[in-house]
């Protein structure tokens, strides 16, 4: 399954990075393909491109603060958690994309 | 990121506290702040903390897994840097799963971010890094500044 999504946090140091790598690591594990952006204290890294967005089966947003571009997903499933949900059960999650994105 | 850099580099063994006495929270942060004023991290100690605390009130920092990523946005701080300290005994904290903590990695970063890109960059990098069982694993059984250095140089 290819899966994007973008991760954002209050202070934008910490926690917004600890998720993308959670849900990389778990997203790799169950054999998807997955980028997550990162909006931060430093601004976006690891941009996703129209063709990372169009590809994907499935957006996952986990947020605790307004992101930009959340329009970019229009027509797409998305589904948004808080950092908090990635970083705690991040496997989890992935099953629950799984689910979402096969329907 | 430059490739020139590491994740790593962030550590200065001066602010690595590794079988920190600490019998709670307030005591642990206490003493991570008052090494990071000491090595020049920090100008003003007690207004760090403050922000610390205000970030605290916002929503747990222990990610689970014992360890507890406290930081604070502080005009208060003179240069980005973290502390790290590990426990001996478990302290209680807001976690998101059952257990308290043993590993604290305190971050410090200014309210100007302008002149700092590249080190909150590294920030980043290095806060990704606790986002691995092998290298919290690596972080709780450090004895040494030099292991904590090493948990974090783990690719």
């Amino acid at each position: 399954m290819n899966i994007v999504g973008i991760s954002a946090c209050t202070v934008g140091i910490a926690h917004t990075y600890i998720a993308q790598e959670k849900i990389e690591a778990a997203a790799k594990k169950a054999g998807d393909n997955v980028k997550i952006e990162t909006q931060g204290t430093i601004g976006i890294e690891n941009a996703l491109t129209d063709e990372d967005i169009a590809q994907a089966d499935i957006v996952i947003l986990a947020v605790d603060v307004k992101i930009s571009g959340e329009e970019r997903f229009a027509g797409k499933k998305v589904i948004k958690v808080s950092t908090q949900t990635a970083i705690k059960s991040p496997n989890k999650l992935i099953e629950k994309l799984h689910e979402l994105g096969r329907q | 990121m430059e490739e020139f850099f590491q994740a790593q580099d962030i550590i200065d063994p001066k602010t690595v506290l590794v079988h920190l006495e600490a019998h709670n929270k307030k005591e642990a942060l206490q003493k991570m702040a008052e090494a990071l004023r000491k090595t020049g991290y920090l100008k003003d100690t007690e207004k760090y903390l403050k922000d610390v605390y205000l970030r605290e009130s916002k929503g747990a920092t222990g990610i689970g897994g014992y360890i507890a990523i406290p930081h604070g946005k502080s005009s208060a701080v003179q240069k980005i840097g973290v502390a790290v300290a590990t426990l001996d005994e478990e302290i209680e904290w807001e976690t998101l799963d059952e257990h308290g903590v043993r590993g604290i990695v305190l971050f410090a970063v200014g309210d100007d971010d302008e002149a700092a890109q590249d080190h909150l960059k590294l920030l980043a990098l290095f806060a990704r890094k606790l986002g691995r069982e092998s290298v919290v694993t690596a972080l709780l059984n450090a004895d040494t500044a030099q292991d904590v250095q090493a948990a974090f140089s783990d690719n």
